[in-house]
């Protein structure tokens, strides 16, 4: 960024570009997006770590997120507390999983966490319904919705237990090449 | 203070452990020291410092071995989890190891740290068995905790272990929690340099130094090729507005424009930069008038533009340059690195894109994975979701019918398809056959020009016949278009895939009767002039026509088509970008650029302008025309079938024309690098001979004579590539049977997991009735049955344990006849369990019936609140509660009470320790107590018995109130872990994850049907 204050030392720097997959640039661009978010909660120089989060309601404002339809889900799965609330490190760890270079795995990994509305594991029907209807503004009847949601699990679901375990999941999306491309946001 | 009660505190071989040192101190630090402290930045300040150290003592403990004693020890810490219910004392210290760790049991240590790990490491478990849910975390903390010492143990072994960039790639990969990544990134470089100051110090420094600085510099590439990346922001706009369909076009643009900046600059500093510094006066005998750009003829005829222009001498400037040899060697060299590329980006495109594609799964793609993430502006968000509901709507209607075609409607269909295609490949013939007659009519004109200078109609003329080829281009794929309309495919991919061929094939023929000609009729006709500047101009009007074309196509089939859309007939709204049509277009502008490079090596300048201006344009029409496609289909499918469009008629074709040129074509004799020879190809010729003058050059010349030269080299090299290709082949086909295999496998798994999952639940069913009736008839045999409950308790744990020990000895690799242990074993702790379910049952009920019991407990469980408040509010205090007259309570009331302060000091594994002994003499005492008491009170022992249950639960687990239930959730638990681990190691060989998984699932069932046995019983 054009300041010259120094925001992380070096070895922060290493770290992030050692455990994430941005560059020493994104991060720094990372901070200066997450510094927008709050610009009086959040500190310009973190050199120190200060302890630090800032609250779901003001990530989800972030244009990246704004008019995704999942966008809650997506910083629930990323934050410790579950509550939503990101520090900054969770908050590049989020990016780094949509980015661009995150492995499949990496990514099907969140993205079941994602979906997995109920946190049990599995994406198990009401799991499927509420994605459905996230995805098509519920103007579908309840019977369609019924149905779409027993042909997903009935494509899927591997094992016959009627709910999708991460092993179906996983399944699936090496299937779906797309998924690398669409589970993708650009910071 | 009764006696026993404080026995543990003034038991001599209690304070001889060396844990009561650490414990001596109050508030301090604990002792563990942490090598790696230093190491860690100050990131956990103050409190967190405790816990962190003591959360990873145990792992920072095991690399402290590995450093001092090597590698192999690292797994005796970890290796067989002892149970803690030993009664020896002894056996305890031998424990040490193990009871240092489990701060997690207390629940309010359980600190974000503690859980982040946790989720750390149960999701990196879930990606190779669903296991843990976070509610699960709870019941199964201990089992989890020693796995995932496991499990970081192992990690950390194998990052060890690894390459620096590997070991990178790996840690970034970790599906943890940034800090997580981070503490081990730091653990593992830690490791390493204390590994490396073992050796010569100021080496280890150099080699850290030379890592860190050699991994600086990567990612200062990294950071500089992405500055370099063009329209970063314009991409994401793109993205964000139309989702990645339409994106892959702009990629693959920019892609293009990579490549012809490549062969720019390769071409550009090897042929025509060594020209220019040699004789640097190239000039045009014509004066520029302006037609010339888009002509490419008069002025430029003459320039290094084209092929004409080049000498063929041999440049002496200290070192000899020979152009000759250049202008072929930088031709073959860019057009095998091309090909290589494009080899290489197919291949990976592919193996991402194609290998698994399953394409039976529709709806579960089209609500799972379809959903794209970059998009992110409003209208095309509404947009989607509408489009994804009608094509919901649309397969579930199809599904509905799944109408089969009565025969004169297959024949119809047939029919139609027929009909189009006749009329399509009639179109195209058509073209091709138009063309190369205006091309043999132009080619009469240009002979009746004079030597001179033609004339600017006469030069216009020359546009004809590229006007009429795009013009062909531009129209004739709308026929087709409008055929596609008129059949009816039954599904959307082979419409776009007949759409696709179709007009691959119209460029392919009209390209093909282009070559001809130029091949056969431009370079015999004309020896006097310079046939391959002709071409070279030929191409040039061709690249330069079709980008007007292009331009011409965005507005007429964007911007007018937006306008009707949008103002004049409302109902067919803005029209959509069609991605396919559009590639296509790229794809043959390349084709012509390949071609061109042989006849005009500055051609990719030109090409680069065009693709830069097209970039913005296209942009620009997009986002005032276009609205997102409709349509989401697979873009990463078709990205891939694009690559290989462009590699496979297109970019082999434009190869084997350059190679036939210069392989079979006699060059021009009065101009370009080759005049005076009989084949470009004969510039290798000569030079090879000139080698052999030279010493030391015999191998250059063995090569060309025995390999270049060799019919049979290339005939070997075709068998032994088609023999490679057929062996692959056969490799896919066996790959594809044992998928196929393995599915049905899986599917076998499922129904053998839903029959035992029925079996359970029958078993279960049955047995409350038989319950109710035993305790029934049972009330008078009340007190041996609640000895009876306490003893099946206490059997059941100890076949856990004894079943957990000869799994750990069985997973640490030593060849027992574990199969058959584990399941003696294994019966019997499910036999046990049975009898303590029944038995807790039993005691339930009566639990409810005589008030007496229940107050024993309950006065039990006061008593432990009591002492629980009491020691938050004041250690000092402990006197008081000695005195409580609850006997058996007060011997749980010691155990938690010990527990509680180690809860308070938090940090200290030494405090474990000395809970964990605490706890154990407790319990001893109140076992004595225990059958001391039970004669005189039976309710006061059903309570002892109640609490000593809850004890050994609590061992393992948090306080719930309902100890018995959970016994039998643990139990199931344990069972099926049990089941698991054999079972996988059975399967392992075959299919590890999916018999584990499967019996982990029914471990999962079977606690929440406990759980909801639980339920109903409140």
């Amino acid at each position: 960024m054009g300041n010259k204050q120094t925001i992380f030392t070096d070895e922060q720097l290493d770290a992030y570009q050692d455990c994430t997959f941005f560059t020493r640039k994104e991060i720094l661009r990372l901070h200066g997006r997450y510094h927008e978010l709050a610009p009086h909660l959040v500190p310009m120089d973190y050199t120190t770590e200060p302890d630090c989060k800032i609250p779901l309601a003001l990530i989800v404002n972030m244009p990246e997120l704004k008019e995704n339809p999942f966008r809650n889900r997506i910083v629930e799965s990323f934050s410790e507390d579950g509550m939503g609330n990101l520090s900054f490190n969770e908050f590049v760890d989020m990016f780094s999983v949509l980015s661009e270079t995150a492995p499949r795995e990496l990514k099907a990994i969140y993205a079941f966490k994602i979906y997995d509305f109920n946190v049990d594991n599995f994406l198990c029907k009401e799991d499927l319904e509420k994605t459905l209807n996230r995805l098509t503004k519920e103007e579908l009847t309840p019977e369609e919705v019924d149905l779409v949601c027993e042909k997903t699990i009935e494509e899927a679901d591997l094992d016959g237990d009627s709910k999708l375990s991460f092993a179906d999941f996983e399944n699936m999306i090496t299937r779906a090449p797309d998924f690398l491309s669409t589970f993708h946001i650009r910071i | 203070m009764t006696s026993y009660s404080s026995r543990g505190f003034f038991n001599a071989a209690y304070h001889d452990s060396e844990t009561l040192e650490m414990d001596r101190r109050s508030g301090t630090k604990p002792p563990h020291t942490n090598p790696y402290a230093r190491e860690e930045p100050v990131r956990w300040g103050g409190r967190l410092g405790g816990r962190d150290e003591a959360a990873w003592g145990a792992t920072d403990g095991g690399l402290q071995d590995e450093s001092r004693r090597g590698r192999d020890h690292i797994t005796t810490g970890a290796g067989a989890p002892p149970f803690p219910h030993q009664p020896y004392h002894n056996r305890f210290q031998a424990d040490n190891r193990y009871n240092q760790r489990p701060q997690a049991r207390l629940p309010s240590l359980v600190s974000d740290n503690m859980t982040m790990r946790l989720r750390g490491i149960a999701m990196r478990r879930m990606s190779m068995f669903p296991h843990a849910s976070p509610a699960d975390v709870d019941l199964t903390e201990n089992a989890i905790r020693e796995e995932m010492e496991n499990d970081e143990q192992n990690l950390m072994k194998e990052l060890v272990s690894m390459s620096t960039l590997e070991q990178t790639r790996a840690i970034r990969e970790l599906t943890m929690s940034f800090e997580a990544k981070k503490r081990i990134r730091n653990k593992v470089l830690a490791f390493r340099s204390v590994k490396k100051s073992h050796e010569f110090t100021w080496f280890a420094e150099l080699s850290e130094n030379t890592s860190l600085f050699f991994r600086r510099c990567g990612y200062t590439m990294r950071s500089a090729r992405q500055a370099l990346e063009l329209w970063h922001g314009i991409m994401k706009e793109i993205g964000g507005k139309f989702g990645s369909s339409v994106l892959t076009y702009f990629m693959f643009l920019k892609w293009l424009l990579l490549f012809n900046i490549f062969s720019f600059v390769v071409n550009f500093s090897f042929i025509t930069v060594p020209l220019l510094v040699y004789d640097p006066n190239i000039t045009s005998s014509v004066s520029f008038r302006g037609l010339e750009l888009l002509t490419g003829a008069g002025y430029f005829t003459h320039t290094v533009m084209y092929y004409g222009a080049y000498s063929n001498e041999t440049l002496k400037h200290g070192v000899e340059y020979n152009l000759q040899l250049a202008y072929f060697f930088t031709i073959a060299v860019y057009m095998v690195l091309c090909g290589i590329a494009l080899i290489f980006s197919m291949a990976s495109s592919f193996k991402k894109n194609f290998v698994l594609v399953d394409p039976a799964s529709t709806s579960a793609w089209q609500l799972l994975c379809s959903w794209d993430f970059s998009v992110t502006s409003e209208k095309t968000v509404t947009q989607r979701k509408n489009n994804l509901r009608v094509q919901l709507k649309e397969s579930l209607s199809e599904k509905a019918q799944q109408e089969l075609l009565t025969v004169p409607e297959k024949l119809k269909h047939f029919g139609i398809h027929f009909c189009s295609w006749l009329v399509s490949t009639a179109l195209v013939v058509g073209c091709a056959a138009s063309i190369f007659f205006l091309c043999q009519y132009e080619g009469k004109l240009f002979s009746q020009w004079g030597p001179g200078a033609a004339s600017l109609q006469q030069e216009a003329e020359t546009l004809l016949v590229p006007f009429m080829v795009s013009l062909m281009n531009l129209v004739i794929p709308l026929f087709f278009s409008l055929f596609n309309k008129l059949e009816h495919y039954s599904n959307n991919r082979s419409q776009i895939y007949t759409l696709v061929v179709r007009n691959v094939f119209l460029r392919m023929s009209i390209l093909g009767v282009l070559c001809y000609y130029w091949m056969n009729e431009v370079s015999l006709r004309s020896p006097s002039q310079c046939w391959e500047s002709m071409v070279g101009q030929a191409l040039y009007r061709l690249v330069i026509v079709d980008f007007f074309f292009q331009m011409l196509g965005s507005f007429f089939g964007e911007f007018l088509r937006n306008v009707i859309g949008t103002k004049l007939h409302r109902r067919l709204g803005p029209p959509e970008f069609d991605v396919a049509r559009n590639v296509l277009d790229l794809i043959y502008a390349q084709t012509l650029a390949w071609i061109g490079i042989y006849f005009s090596p500055l051609l990719p300048s030109i090409q680069i302008l065009k693709f830069f201006i097209l970039f913005y344009l296209k942009k620009v029409s997009l986002t005032q025309n276009c609205q997102p496609p409709r349509r989401t289909g697979r873009a990463a499918q078709m990205q891939t079938i694009f690559i290989f469009l462009l590699f496979f008629p297109f970019f082999v074709g434009a190869i084997s024309i350059v190679g036939y040129t210069s392989w079979s074509l006699n060059p021009s004799q009065n101009c370009g690098p080759f005049r005076g020879l009989n084949q470009a190809f004969s510039v290798v010729e000569i030079w090879i001979e000139g080698l052999h003058i030279l010493p030391g050059s015999g191998w250059a010349v063995w090569i060309y004579k025995n390999i270049i030269r060799s019919e049979i080299f290339y005939f070997l090299i075709t068998l032994i590539i088609l023999g490679v290709t057929y062996v692959f082949y056969q490799l896919i086909q066996g790959r594809k049977e044992l998928i196929g295999l393995l599915k049905q496998r899986i599917i076998n798994e499922g129904k053998d997991k839903s029959f035992l999952l029925d079996k359970i639940q029958n078993l279960q069913s049955s047995r409350p009735k038989k319950d109710t009736r035993q305790s029934k008839d049972g009330r008078s045999s009340h007190q041996p049955s609640l000895g009876g409950h306490s003893d099946a308790v206490r059997q059941a744990l100890l076949a856990r344990q004894q079943a957990e020990q000869e799994e750990a000895t069985y997973s640490d690799g030593v060849s027992v006849p574990a199969d058959i242990s584990t399941s003696s074993a294994l019966m019997q702790a499910m036999l046990a369990r049975q009898r303590a379910e029944r038995e807790t049952e039993d005691l339930y009920q009566r639990v409810e019936d005589p008030p007496s019991s229940f107050t024993a407990l309950s006065l039990a469980m006061e008593a432990r609140q009591r002492a629980e408040g009491e020691m938050l509010q004041d250690n000092s205090r402990e006197g008081d509660f000695y005195e409580n007259p609850t006997t058996a309570s007060s011997a749980v009331s010691q155990a938690i009470q010990a527990r509680l302060r180690a809860e308070e000091e938090a940090s200290a594994s030494s405090a474990m320790m000395q809970v964990m002994k605490a706890r154990q003499q407790a319990e001893q005492e109140a076992g004595m107590q225990w059958t001391d008491v039970q004669l005189q009170n039976p309710a006061v022992s059903s309570s002892s018995a109640v609490a000593q249950a809850m004890q050994a639960r609590l061992r393992a687990e948090e306080e719930l109130p309902a100890s018995s239930v959970m016994m039998q959730v643990m139990q199931a638990r344990q069972q099926a872990e049990q089941e698991a681990g054999m079972e996988w190691a059975h399967v392992q060989p075959q299919n590890p994850a999916a018999a584990g998984s499967s019996a982990l699932i029914q471990a999962m069932l079977a606690r929440q049907q406990a759980q909801n046995e639980y339920d109903d019983g409140y």
